[in-house]
């Protein structure tokens, strides 16, 4: 009988699959982690295309049919936050109860626990992306680009998450407390507000303007928007993703850290 | 031959409750102290309004140029807003003071007590109104210092304040409830979302007039815009009474509603 030998990549690989399944798998199974991702974004933009619609025709204000379609990528950059900060979350709770340690002491490769959760977060991110490119195109606010441009604004939601949830990893491998890890969101939050993801920076003011202009989620956000609205663009997709993976470059950078230290603990 | 009676001791009457207004003080002072204590508790308290704040009116700058706009500078109409948010905050903060108090089981030290049953409840409330003081005070000295005028002088800021510390009780009443429904601190998300829900689809950033669609209907009707009004009519002119007491109404009628239900909640508990 012979014993069929398979390359160590193979195996990482194969891992690292099961592993972000599992992460996906039990997002999907807590609707209190995913459901808020959801409703908030779409709670948010009915109320906000409703209060400021007549903020569309001020000068200034960028040509759009609507301001449902105006706040189409707030939403998706909404709901992505929300989503990839339970990506730490979920590993300090791996860490609480002690399911990571399991893993650490099993034969499984050690880069697998952490890909495999990030990669969970990325595609939860990109079903969620997708979920409210549809229900917006329901509300009357297609992505104008067609096919192209909704997968483009997809694609550079999956890499957002890999930011945002890069961040509450290394917060909640560092500290292997939920509760801290979920007390990151409020700053989030105000990344998102002080951005042009609400309202267009060429009317806001003051110090105030040039932080939202400088934040890396309007860098993100006008980009995706001009997808959006305009259509498929490369230069504007190649923004997009360009700045997005500059911050997951930085979160996966700290994480890493985080990572390697807690390792060495273990 | 008879059947021997059995001699029923009958319930004995509690006459010696104790007096209400010396516990009442204690248990706020003590929720006070935990709060002051603890700086995870005092830090968003702070930071909350002035991000509600800066928010509101750095995002939104340019809504007050949009014709029919009540003013032409935003903080006068969005400081209102930002004052019931941050005290809704400061509110639920009270339901997590009775989610820690059921957890390290104080509540059932209480309950044994001969305590009359509202107290309980009255307790982190109170500690609860105390506490809007330092956001609404935050969010006044931002708008302030962003160019917020006060026509309504003396009487406008009162009703700053009332606005505050009443949305603070509510938000605390209701807060407390649902923990003690629940049973655990999982419970103040629920409220959180209650809060969120309410709030937004209200006058906090545009008037009615400025709206469309459904959101006009619901704001209309929405109790936190009664609210809102009589909070906000300082900023705007001076205090009326046609102004004050919608808002005042939802204030009492939510403080009792909501009250009731907590009290109602702690009874349940204790049976």
């Amino acid at each position: 009988m012979t014993a069929t030998l398979r390359s160590p990549r193979v195996i990482a690989v194969e891992q690292t699959l099961a592993l972000a399944a599992r992460s996906v798998r039990n997002t999907a199974r807590e609707p209190g982690a995913w459901v808020p991702s959801i409703i908030f974004p779409l709670l948010m933009a009915a109320i906000y295309s409703a209060q400021f619609a007549r903020a569309t025709a001020l000068p200034g204000f960028p040509e759009v049919d609507s301001f449902l379609q105006f706040i189409l990528p707030a939403a998706i950059l909404q709901g992505v936050s929300f989503n990839a900060g339970e990506a730490g979350s979920a590993m300090a709770t791996d860490l609480q109860t002690g399911f990571f340690d399991r893993l650490a002491m099993s034969p499984s490769g050690r880069m697998s626990i952490f890909v495999g959760r990030l990669a969970g977060a990325a595609t939860f991110s990109a079903l969620l992306a997708a979920t409210l490119v549809v229900v917006f195109w329901l509300a009357g606010a297609p992505v104008k680009g067609g096919v192209l441009a909704a997968l483009a604004v997809v694609v550079i939601s999956s890499l957002l998450a890999l930011g945002i949830g890069g961040f509450s990893l290394a917060v909640g491998i560092r500290t292997g407390s939920t509760e801290a890890t979920q007390a990151m969101f409020p700053l989030t939050f105000v990344m998102i507000f002080v951005s042009s993801a609400f309202f267009p920076t060429e009317l806001m003011t003051g110090w105030y303007q040039q932080a939202a202009e400088i934040n890396p989620f309007t860098l993100i956000v006008n980009p995706t928007r001009r997808i959006a609205i305009d259509g498929f663009d490369l230069s504007d997709f190649g923004q997009a993703v360009g700045v997005s993976l500059l911050v997951a470059a930085v979160s996966l950078g700290l994480s890493l850290m985080a990572y390697r230290a807690r390792l060495r603990r273990s | 031959m008879s059947a021997p009676t059995v001699q029923r001791s009958q319930p004995e009457v509690v006459t010696g409750v104790v007096p209400s207004l010396p516990v009442f003080g204690a248990l706020m002072q003590r929720a006070l102290r935990r709060f002051v204590r603890i700086p995870s508790l005092v830090v968003p308290t702070v930071v909350m309004p002035l991000f509600f704040i800066t928010a509101f009116t750095g995002s939104f700058d340019g809504v007050s140029r949009i014709d029919g706009y009540p003013t032409d500078r935003l903080v006068n109409w969005v400081a209102a807003f930002a004052v019931l948010q941050s005290s809704a905050f400061a509110g639920i903060g009270a339901a997590a003071i009775m989610a820690n108090d059921l957890e390290n089981r104080f509540i059932d030290r209480l309950m044994v007590s001969p305590l009359r049953r509202s107290i309980v409840v009255l307790g982190p409330l109170g500690q609860a109104a105390v506490r809007a003081l330092i956001p609404t005070s935050v969010v006044l000295l931002v708008a302030v210092a962003k160019g917020a005028t006060l026509p309504g002088g003396v009487a406008g800021l009162a009703m700053v304040y009332l606005g505050g510390m009443g949305m603070a009780v509510v938000m605390g009443a209701l807060g407390v409830g649902v923990v003690l429904m629940i049973g655990n601190i999982r419970a103040m998300a629920i409220v959180q979302v209650f809060g969120f829900v309410v709030l937004f689809p209200s006058t906090g950033q545009v008037p009615v007039q400025l709206m469309e669609g459904w959101l006009a209907t619901v704001a209309r009707y929405n109790p936190a815009t009664a609210l809102l009004a009589t909070t906000r009519q300082g900023f705007l002119g001076p205090v009326t009474w046609s102004e004050t007491w919608p808002g005042l109404l939802v204030l009492v009628v939510s403080s009792v509603l909501f009250g009731a239900f907590a009290v109602r909640q702690l009874q349940r508990l204790s049976r």
